[in-house]
């Protein structure tokens, strides 16, 4: 099995500029990130979805992920969805401020008291998502868990982890004339090199099994995968032989 | 903010991963709430994201200066994505390359490294501003 990014849970902050709300995500999940889970988080500005490659969109399916947004726009649940993957879960600051009675937060530069409140609050609803979330089975081919669901709400009701310098390895490779970007593949080849195993038609009929796992080979499409693949890999082999 | 209101808009990228998006986000308070409340406004980056589309018109109706923390330069993409014009793009590592004594830290808080910065940031976003209402008042009254 390839060494992909472990387990970890992703954090989308809307970060949202213009309102006290928005200060709000950014802090609590800074803190979720920074001092309650450390190890067990990661997180990827919310721009880099487009900004960014396609490792960057690949984030919200290999991370199960929770969506931190001020306001009912939700910005950061809906962009992660539509350019990245379903969020995991889902949390909007305004509602946790009325669900603890706290009076609205003020002051986007500088939280006034209640912000500050709000700030605790949403961080532990986090890192309760994130412990529930590390409960579930997640499979990254569907971008969904599998089997028993983590007991989170479901997304659409409502050291620093950063991925955007170590965003998930991606690789476009041709499948019978149709350009695809394969997460991960670079990886798998690598690890079933240092395995010892070279090209050929059992090595990589176990390709198509772990690429299969990161990503979704549409039903009927095995063969010009399998061709592909092992095209590829026999020229990535190539490469580091020569490199040698 | 109505289109034919004389405002620049700037646009931080407020990057949550390295205490530069921490920087593009104090100065771009610095310049809104401090320094050119009046004519200058922020506009959430966010929301661009997401295609919102008030945001979307504000970005187009006015001259935008962009703050970027990395070489990503999200927030000059997402201007130029929504249809809007960058006057003024300004990476917050360049002004630090400029300014090596400020060093910043810190991502949830600056330092008083990271505040300084952010002020020499505003005192270069506060030059285009004035800049670009000079000019267009220069133009108005041609």
């Amino acid at each position: 099995m390839p060494e992909l990014p472990g387990r970890k849970v992703g954090i989308v902050a809307c970060s949202g500029e213009e309102l006290a709300e928005g200060t709000v995500t950014r802090l609590a999940a800074l803190k979720v990130l920074e001092q309650l889970r450390p190890g067990e988080t990661v997180t990827i500005c919310l721009p880099l979805f487009l900004a960014g490659g396609e490792g960057d969109r690949a984030f919200a399916r290999f991370y199960p992920t929770i969506a931190v947004d001020g306001c009912e726009k939700r910005c950061a649940a809906r962009a992660t969805e539509l350019y990245s993957g379903k969020p995991a879960a889902s949390v909007v600051v305004s509602d946790l401020v009325r669900e603890a009675g706290l009076e609205r937060p003020e002051g986007a530069r500088r939280l006034n008291e209640s912000g500050r409140q709000a700030v605790v609050v949403t961080a532990d609803r986090v890192a309760g998502l994130v412990d529930d979330l590390l409960g579930g089975q997640w499979s990254r081919r569907s971008g969904s868990f599998v089997g028993t669901a983590a007991t989170t709400e479901p997304a659409g009701t409502p050291q620093l982890g950063c991925a955007c310098a170590s965003a998930i390895p991606v690789q476009t490779v041709d499948v019978d004339g149709r350009a695809v970007a394969l997460a991960a593949l670079p990886l798998i080849f690598e690890q079933l090199r240092a395995a010892g195993k070279a090209p050929g038609p059992e090595v990589t009929g176990e390709l198509l099994a772990t690429v299969r796992i990161y990503n979704d080979v549409p039903a009927g499409t095995d063969e010009a995968y399998a061709v592909a693949l092992e095209r590829e890999y026999a020229a990535y082999c190539g490469q580091e032989l020569a490199r040698t | 903010m109505s289109p034919g209101e004389r405002k620049v808009l700037v646009v931080p990228c407020s990057g949550i991963g390295k205490t530069y998006g921490t920087v593009s986000r104090e100065a771009a308070y610095e310049v809104t709430e401090d320094l050119r409340p009046g004519a200058t406004g922020l506009v959430a980056l966010s929301l661009l994201v997401l295609g919102d589309e008030d945001a979307r018109a504000a970005v187009r109706a006015h001259p935008a200066v962009t703050i970027d923390g990395c070489k990503l330069a999200c927030a000059a993409r997402m201007v130029q994505e929504s249809g809007g014009h960058v006057t003024q793009g300004i990476a917050v590592l360049d002004v630090y390359r400029r300014n090596r004594e400020l060093k910043p830290q810190g991502i949830a808080e600056l330092n008083e490294g990271g505040i300084l910065l952010a002020h020499a940031v505003a005192e270069e976003i506060i030059a285009v501003v004035d800049g670009v209402l000079a000019g267009e008042e220069g133009s108005t009254h041609a």
